[in-house]
């Protein structure tokens, strides 16, 4: 029974947002599109930080390597975003396998980790800012070339919007999956107690690294659709710590380690942000960041296990598992 | 482009006046690590709040710039206090992770209140300070960047005194050796974090004051100083006194001779590119640290 | 008689301190060894450096066959050769299955497996009905016996126990002795550091004595017992 419901109500909530777009306006899309890129990406951040426990305060760094290395090759070369998407996967994996390598090696983590990555997303910051290749402080535009699916450009947001529902499915989908897995379980283990996993045989550093690369390449194809959706990027906005903070922000609200925590999160906070945004923006640009903000500090103070860890805790309350 | 010695000699002269300031503002976050092992990611914050304090003050009240420190380092003082006894106090024992998550929400809240008040207007003073110079030969050294370099050095040289050899900065020093042994000497050591988390604020007051002559404010100033802190702790080992005070000089040189001899703001890729390589070679900093 | 651990003028300082101080043994496959030694005479560093949680200041350790002095532990696991914890290590947001678990998935990656092996492994820790409790919530007794679970589930040769009856009563003292003597029939060799002298007397074939890093005896138990150094370590300090 418990099982089946495991099944039935994602499929079901799978078969309401498939039937979205065929009622709703522009807009409500746009928040659709919205609050699925930020649950995707979330639940990328989420692979490192839930699971294996470690929290990077930078995972921009990935998001814009995907947006600029499709945004480039497209402009550069015409190259497709269909490809362009895994080429910046590939850099993203390599750079998260480096920096992965690099900190974990000599026993980096935690508090450590987190000035690394925050860091280092900041210094590709000015990086590109400077580089007049990559369109420096302006950015880099997505040449519209008019309703075209083979680059990856279509008209209004209905196609968009499925894009970034099937991503998002297939993502949670696979962190379901594999967290029941023994990679999902090792990762649990380096996160709950490294010297009892490697005593029990897990490549603590392997399996740390592993995590860092897979999320990276998860946030690296939300960057490519980033840039696609938005048709527009600049080194402030992929790489900025704005898109890190809301990563993590809503892994945690949701759940830290939990599969639909950070989709829960995501669902949540977004349509929240964006009415503070579109009623306040004018007067007050950073409304959606402040309320961020007053969020982290709450859910830090009163619930740091997020929605789901306080659910659970009043589900086992109630069943009265606790002697 | 051409490096002359003069150039070279100048941006050296820069490089170290900035540095002590860098140094200074890096010396709170590695004496908060050193005592409670908590990473205040909001530090670059607290400094955006102290300069908008002596902004006001010399701006609109006609203060003195150096007289403001003695509303600056108080208020951060009491700021820190506040926000340790409120917000950090009540999870000192859970995950480091939920601390640091705290501390970025306060930068959060910080940088847009600070939108909210004043907008994101980059508001810049001048004072009797501002335009004096002095010439040694080619070289210029600019005033305000003299008192900043100096007070700096003051500032963290009294520091120093006062841990090692005050019996209440002994104290601090042995609940961050080991809490355990301090509490069991007598030591009250929720009342040395209070006092630590203060004292690591308040440095960032003076800061202000000693900066707000030549160096503009704005809500996002404390992400490039909140970042500068960062680099200058793991460089000099976290929660190492002396390894910070020299990595500040270190990343204050890189970034002004960066600045003069590549274009744009690639001097500050310099700095990162300083940070990556220290940590290929030697991760816990140029001077060791003391890791959790 | 086949050696399977070979231990050979091992050291380690810690600062100025040398918690093992050249030490030379041998453990037989099949056979139980005892180490013994008064409160921080360095049996849990040699426990330690043998699974590759510290690396020697000098010396060599040989695993059948094998040198593995420079190896990480979960390598050095993966050849069989792994330890529990003095100081308890639970994964304390896991089940107890789960703990075990993490054990039997260094030689099957299927969770189904996995699970199966688990299971088994917790009855015969006698923690069967307490599969679906969280690490953390278990007692510390449990945990010690989990803390054997977790370690067998890997199927080691060679079982590096650090005092797991410490703590215990009468009662528990000895089902985990017909436990470690069940493992030895099965063909589990096994280096023990116990602090109880009934236990060690009682399992082992060989005891090893460490006095302030140093090896200051070895032999049958009744050879150890009637050794005037090893009197000598003991008395004067207190057994606790
Ligand atoms: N990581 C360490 N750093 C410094 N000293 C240590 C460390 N581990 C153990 N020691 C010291 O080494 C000595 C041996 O300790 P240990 O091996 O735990 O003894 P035992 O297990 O025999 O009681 C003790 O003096 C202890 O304080
Ligand atoms: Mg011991």
């Amino acid at each position: 029974m418990k099982l089946r419901w495991n099944v039935v109500a994602p499929l079901a909530l799978l078969v309401v947002l498939a039937g979205l777009p065929l009622f709703a306006t522009e807009y409500m899309l746009h928040i659709g599109v919205l609050v699925l890129l930020a649950a995707y990406l979330a639940t990328g951040w989420n692979i490192l930080g839930g699971y294996a426990g470690q929290h990077s305060l930078g995972h921009s760094l990935f998001l814009g390597i995907g947006a600029y290395t499709s945004t480039y090759l497209f402009a550069q070369i015409g190259l497709t975003p269909w490809i362009g998407m895994w080429v910046g996967a590939l850099f993203a994996a390599i750079v998260g396998w480096f920096v992965g390598y690099l900190c974990f090696r000599y026993g980096l983590r935690g508090p450590y980790f987190a000035l690394v990555t925050i860091a280092l997303a900041e210094a590709m910051v000015y990086l590109v800012t400077n580089l007049n290749a990559l369109g420096g402080a302006e950015g880099l535009d997505v040449r519209w070339v008019g309703h075209n699916p083979a680059l990856m450009q279509f008209e209004g947001k209905t196609a968009y919007y499925y894009i970034i529902l099937i991503m998002t499915a297939l993502l949670l989908f696979g962190v379901q999956r594999y967290s029941r897995r023994r990679f999902g379980y090792q990762m649990i283990a380096v996160r709950e107690n490294e010297d009892a996993a490697e005593a029990l045989g897990v490549d603590t550093l392997a399996v740390r690294i592993r995590a860092l690369v897979i999320s990276a390449v998860v946030t690296a194809l939300g960057g490519v659709f980033f840039a696609q959706y938005y048709t527009y990027i600049n080194p402030r906005n992929v790489f900025g710590e704005g898109p890190s903070v809301q990563m993590l922000l809503f892994a945690i609200v949701g759940g830290l380690g939990t599969v639909w925590g950070p989709a829960i999160g995501a669902i949540l906070l977004v349509p929240i942000a964006e009415f503070a945004r579109s009623s306040l923006g004018n007067t007050f640009s950073g409304a959606h960041l402040l309320l961020y903000g007053v969020v982290l500090v709450l859910v830090m103070l009163f619930m740091p296990n997020g929605i789901v860890g306080l659910v659970q805790t009043l589900e086992r309350r109630r069943r009265g598992g606790r002697a | 482009m051409t490096f002359s010695p003069e150039l070279i000699a100048q941006s050296i002269i820069t490089g170290i006046m900035i540095g002590g300031v860098f140094a200074l503002i890096s010396v709170g976050l590695s004496l908060i690590w050193g005592v409670m092992r908590i990473i205040n990611f909001a530090h670059g914050e607290f400094l955006m709040v102290a300069m908008y304090i002596a902004y006001f003050l010399v701006a609109r009240g006609g203060w003195d710039p150096y007289a403001t420190l003695l509303v600056t380092t108080p208020a951060l003082f009491l700021l820190g206090a506040l926000i340790f006894r409120g917000t950090i106090r009540p999870i000192l024992g859970h995950p480091s992770m939920n601390q640091i998550m705290l501390t970025v929400g306060l930068s959060l809240i910080l940088q847009n209140l600070a939108l909210v008040f004043f907008k994101a207007d980059v508001l810049t003073t001048r004072t009797e300070y501002t335009r004096m110079i002095l010439s040694i030969g080619p070289v210029i050294i600019r005033v305000p960047q003299l008192i900043a370099f100096i007070g700096s050095a003051l500032t963290a040289f009294l520091l120093y005194w006062y841990l090692q050899r005050t019996d209440t900065g002994r104290a601090i020093r042995a609940a961050a050796q080991n809490k355990q042994a301090a509490t069991l000497m007598g030591v009250d050591v929720q009342r040395i974090y209070l006092l630590a988390f203060g004292i690591g604020s308040a440095t960032l007051g003076v800061a202000a004051s000693l900066m707000i002559s030549f160096y503009y404010t704005s809500p996002t100033v404390g992400l490039f100083f909140g970042l500068i802190a960062y680099v200058v702790v793991v460089l000099g080992g976290l929660g190492n006194f002396l390894g910070t005070l020299v990595a500040g000089l270190i990343i204050g040189l890189t970034e002004s001779v960066g600045a003069a001899i590549l274009p744009g703001s690639l001097s500050r890729v310099l700095t990162f590119a300083l940070f990556i390589l220290v940590l290929l070679f030697r991760p816990q900093g140029l001077f060791g640290g003391k890791r959790a | 008689m086949s050696e399977l651990l070979q231990v050979r003028n091992l050291t380690k300082h810690f600062g100025g301190l040398a918690a093992v101080q050249d030490v030379s043994f041998d453990v037989n496959k099949g056979e139980i060894v005892g180490l013994i030694g008064p409160n921080g005479a360095g049996k849990t560093t040699t426990f330690s450096l043998l699974t590759g949680f510290l690396t020697p200041t000098r010396g060599t350790i040989t695993f059948a066959g094998r040198r593995i002095d420079n190896l990480k532990p979960h390598v050095i696991c993966r050849l069989g050769m792994t330890r529990t914890f003095q100081i308890v290590q639970p994964f304390p947001e896991m089940t107890a299955l789960e703990n075990v678990m993490m054990g039997a998935l260094v030689h099957h990656r299927n969770i189904d497996e996995a699970q199966r092996r688990g299971r088994n492994t917790l009855a015969r820790v006698g923690l069967a009905h307490k599969a679906d409790t969280p690490g953390r919530e278990l007692t510390l007794v449990e945990q010690k016996r989990l803390e054997i679970g977790k370690a067998l589930a890997t199927e080691p040769q060679l079982l590096l126990l650090d005092e797991v009856a410490a703590g215990l009563r009468e009662a528990e003292v000895d089902v985990i002795l017909d436990l470690v003597r069940q493992l030895n029939t099965e063909g589990i060799t096994l280096l023990i550091v116990e602090h109880l002298m009934k236990v060690i007397m009682n399992l082992s074939q060989r005891i090893v004595v460490l006095d302030f890093g140093q090896k200051i005896a070895e032999g049958s138990p009744a050879e150890v017992s009637a050794n005037p150094l090893v009197l000598e370590a003991y008395l004067g300090k207190e057994e606790d």
